[in-house]
């Protein structure tokens, strides 16, 4: 085993993750990067289509500023959402983000006349040298500062546990770099977690192949209060087949030069969702396509695993191509572009809950353990979001170090961690595999805890998956009993993960007893502003967990209504 | 209006496809065309290169994987890793043409695992050029730092001033087709410079495509981009296109990057493009190539102390010192000269 020493360990090497780094490093505080996939490959950043464009940049009227504002508030969080810390960070996006990708070097679009390429309508976008693929020169770009400023990194490697002092704040990590299977204790005064916005925690899900809900998990077994746990975002048409595309979007975002984007149909045939006419606006096709889908599902004219079609048949190819990907999915098969439509089916994406933190600081309620951008509960998945956010969270951790400890090396704990992973790799039960568990898990939340919920399913939900916990888990079987690049091993850590923060999301979806947004309750129809404009904090008590409400500050927006069939509510 | 179709009825194959790539031609390559013969549930047969031979097996191992709609190569080999071998070893993270991490080497071709369709018989092998850690999982580790040491980002030479900056996209045109790399690795296996291993110091295509993000961009200093070049070993490139063809992101890799790249070099490291000033020049000059002057232009007297080789390039009628020292030309020369441009010397 290997032991290091540094003053702040970062779990996630994505967009919050990285400026974290990048911004303690500035500081003079020495970062490590522990990624669970390579830094700046895997995670939510890689998938980002394009970068809203905040306040009044690049020749945003008040209207769009205000717009954006808006959409960010309504449509992408349904008001669940600090609005404070959403008027700071559009500040920041605004006047220092954008100027400081660029004067790294960031391409954002521009034709031949120089002019940088926006999307029309009242909320506009850029991207960066293509949309939809914006997040790969984004994110290589913060993998080449990282490795300039020198931050150490260790990749391909998996945080297993946090490393706990004897007053129970936060003061290292212990890991599994899974290629060469080797452990490390790493203790750090301070543990940022950036692991993201996505799980996969459903059968058809977005996100990156070695996510599992790490985040969470470590934060809730830390005692880390939760909240929005229930707030699952969706993405409406993602390619139906094959299973290894189930990522890949047709998107219904406007295009950049182009006055038309993606359009879907039912299984008849008849047009459900054209985002110029059903979104004018384009404040969240998201939440507009998932609430189309679901009448239409209720129609008999689709299904959430498919039946149903998108594509570009309403545009010219060239409208397209200039400055997206989106033809890249239909040309690889061979259909015809753009005439052909292809089947799609909703996929599990963003959480908008996570680790509840002070959105002033990142801290969680741990102390030592802080957290920023998708798996913080407090907003919903833009990558200048979680950029801020990792902002922030450096200038927290950066006034508290000098009060906080790192471990030191915690005997106990690491044993038990040795032997609870050695004793997974060795897993020789009758039952089923770690890869087969996690699918079995994926199906319950698929099926019971999919896009339209209610009671009964999720109670029967709570049952598989204790069934899972109980029955099935002591009796797994691991095939693979090697050391190197396991990811048997792997699955085997992940099942757990898994399977705790599946039991937290059902739970705080039986707990919100009303439909928002995506939230879709059919036994709650109704948005109900009266009761449940709040949040649906979690917290850990005894070996159980208990809700608390917590009511938002408005300053910006409000719902302006009482209670409304949430089909019927814009966002 | 045509609801889908993928599967169900055969895609017309385009008649010609663009020469370029003609290792890859997308349409006539994708899954639809390809395999509208299969039907889902008929058996594939993939025969995997594995790192560990079992005992009495074969190096390559071969599993029969039924087939799926649309099935990818991904597909397959997640398949095989949850029904007939959990120890198999293969690196994806997206599974959508974004990471760049799931490269392996298809029926003898490098292609994307997550983007590249099944075919009903499937050779799959770990990228070359890398070492292999476990059966397709390959050590980036050698990329990674070479494209680290090129220290492939920008260094303004005028203060950046406001968002946005004055930039068009006919600047960044040729950068701008870098910025689709993935850094999947697919042209560096495919690179037979690079296959040569220590015999040059060429930094490979990748690489090269990495520092043509920012090499390429106008708001470089042509000074740092100088410092990067100087490292890259960029004229052992042969121009053969074998990157080309093989790059899943469609980059042209050495039309649009190493051509300008080397263009560049040529400007701000003209030592670095001696061979190809000399080799311009006596074709200029003669209106043919003359090797015996290339080698001395090149070599100098250096090229004089081994008589061996000498004495076999002679035997072989490869150089003609008589020819080389009365300069002859041909009828070609004043048509080479004009094309070229007849300029003795650099630039």
């Amino acid at each position: 085993m290997q032991v290091i020493t540094t003053d702040v360990a970062v779990i996630g090497g994505g967009a919050a993750g990285c400026y974290a780094a990048l911004n303690l490093s500035k500081r003079g505080i020495k970062p490590l990067i522990i990624c669970k996939g390579l830094v700046g490959k895997s995670g939510a950043s890689l998938f980002a289509g394009n970068l809203v464009i905040s306040g009044r940049a690049l020749g945003n009227s008040e209207e769009n500023a205000r717009n954006t504002a808006e959409f960010l508030i309504k449509y992408h969080n349904q008001f669940l959402i600090d609005q404070n810390w959403a008027q700071r960070c559009g500040q920041w996006v605004e006047k220092v983000y954008y100027p400081e990708l660029e004067e790294a070097g960031l391409y954002f679009r521009r034709n031949d006349a120089g002019e940088v390429v926006t999307s029309p309508g009242k909320i506009r976008s850029i991207a960066a040298n293509v949309q939809g693929n914006s997040g790969v020169p984004f994110m290589d770009l913060r993998r080449k500062q990282v490795i300039k400023a020198g931050i150490a990194r260790m990749e391909e490697t998996l945080a297993t546990s946090l490393l706990h002092n004897p007053d129970g704040s936060v003061g290292g990590v212990f890991c599994l770099n899974y290629i060469t299977g080797e452990y490390t204790a790493v203790m750090a005064r301070a543990v940022i977690l950036a692991t993201g916005y996505s799980d996969r925690l459903h059968t058809r899900s977005t996100g990156t192949r070695e996510m599992s809900a790490d985040g969470v998990a470590l934060a809730w077994r830390a005692g880390a209060t939760l909240l929005n746990m229930e707030m699952q975002w969706w993405h409406t048409n993602d390619m139906a087949h094959p299973p290894s595309w189930q990522r890949m979007q047709i998107y219904p975002n406007p295009m950049l030069g182009s006055q038309k984007s993606a359009r879907m149909l039912n299984s008849a045939g008849e047009e459900f969702f054209n985002q110029q006419q059903d979104d004018p606006l384009a404040f969240g096709p998201y939440t507009v396509q998932l609430k189309a889908l679901v009448k239409q599902v209720r129609a008999g004219k689709a299904r959430y695993e498919g039946g149903y079609y998108a594509g570009f048949d309403n545009c010219d190819p060239a409208e397209v191509e200039t400055y997206t990907t989106y033809g890249k999915t239909f040309r690889q098969l061979g259909l015809p572009f753009p005439a052909h439509m292809a089947e799609t089916a909703v996929s599990s994406h963003y959480r908008q809950g996570g680790i509840d933190v002070d959105t002033t600081t990142m801290r969680s309620s741990v102390q030592g353990l802080y957290a920023a951008g998708g798996v913080g509960g407090h907003s919903n998945g833009l990558i200048g979001l979680a950029t801020y956010d990792g902002k922030v969270v450096a200038e927290g951790v950066a006034r508290d170090i000098a009060t906080l400890k790192a471990v030191s090396l915690p005997q106990p704990q690491i044993e038990a961690e040795c032997r609870r992973l050695d004793r997974l790799r060795s897993s020789s039960g009758d039952g089923p595999a770690p890869g087969r568990l996690k699918e079995d898990i994926r199906a319950v939340m698929w099926e019971k805890v999919g896009v339209e919920k209610n009671a009964s399913d999720l109670r029967s939900a709570l049952d598989d998956i204790a069934r899972i916990r109980l029955d099935l888990l002591p009796g797994m079987k691991i095939r693979n009993t090697g050391k190197s690049v396991n990811y048997e091993w792997l699955d085997a850590i992940d099942v757990m993960n898994m399977i705790d923060v599946c039991e937290l999301v059902i739970h705080s979806s039986l707990e919100r007893k009303e439909s928002r947004g995506p939230f879709i309750r059919q036994d709650f129809p109704l948005t109900d502003n009266d009761n449940w404009l709040a949040a649906n904090v979690l917290k850990k008590s005894g070996n159980g967990l208990r809700f608390e409400q917590r009511p938002y500050d408005m300053p910006l927006f409000t719902p302006g209504f009482s209670r409304k069939d949430n089909l019927e509510v814009a966002w | 209006m045509t609801l889908v179709s993928p599967g169900d009825a055969p895609v017309p194959v385009p008649p010609s496809v663009d020469g370029r790539r003609l290792g890859q031609a997308e349409q006539h390559d994708a899954l639809a065309a390809r395999n509208s013969r299969l039907i889902p549930g008929e058996l594939l047969t993939i025969k995997i290169r594995r790192s560990e031979v079992p005992a009495g097996g074969d190096i390559y191992q071969e599993f029969q994987v039924p087939y799926q709609k649309w099935m990818r190569v991904l597909d397959a080999l997640n398949w095989i890793a949850e029904n007939a071998a959990a120890d198999l070893a293969f690196r994806w993270f997206c599974g959508s043409k974004m990471c760049g991490t799931c490269a392996v080497r298809m029926n003898g071709r490098e292609v994307l695992a997550c983007w590249e369709a099944v075919e009903p018989s499937m050779v799959i092998e770990p990228l070359r050029n890398l070492p292999v850690i476990r059966d397709l999982v390959v050590d980036r580790t050698r990329y990674e730092d070479k494209v680290a040491s090129l220290e492939p980002w920008i260094e303004r030479h005028e203060p950046y001033a406001q968002f946005p900056e004055p930039l068009t996209h006919k600047q960044m045109k040729d950068a701008s087709k870098a910025l689709d790399c993935i850094s999947c690795m697919c042209c560096y296996s495919a690179c037979p410079v690079i296959g040569l291993g220590n015999l040059t110091d060429f930094a490979g295509p990748a690489p090269l495509v990495q520092l043509g993000q920012t090499a390429l961009d106008p708001r470089n200093s042509p000074g740092k981009v100088r410092r990067s070049l100087e490292l890259t070993g960029i004229f052992n490139c042969v121009s053969c296109y074998k990157c080309e063809e093989v790059c899943p992101a469609s980059i042209p890799i050495v039309s649009r990057i190493i051509e300008p790249l080397k263009a560049k070099a040529a400007q701000l490291v003209p030592e670095m493009a001696k061979h190809s000033f000399a080799l311009r020049d006596i074709v200029a000059g003669r209106g043919r190539v003359d090797p015996g002057e290339l080698v001395l232009r090149v070599q100098g007297l250096r090229a004089l102390g081994n008589l061996r080789r000498i004495l076999r390039l002679f035997a072989r009628g490869k150089i003609n010192p008589m020819k080389t020292l009365l300069g002859t030309k041909t009828g070609a020369a004043e048509a080479a000269g004009r094309l070229l441009g007849n300029r003795v010397g650099k630039q």
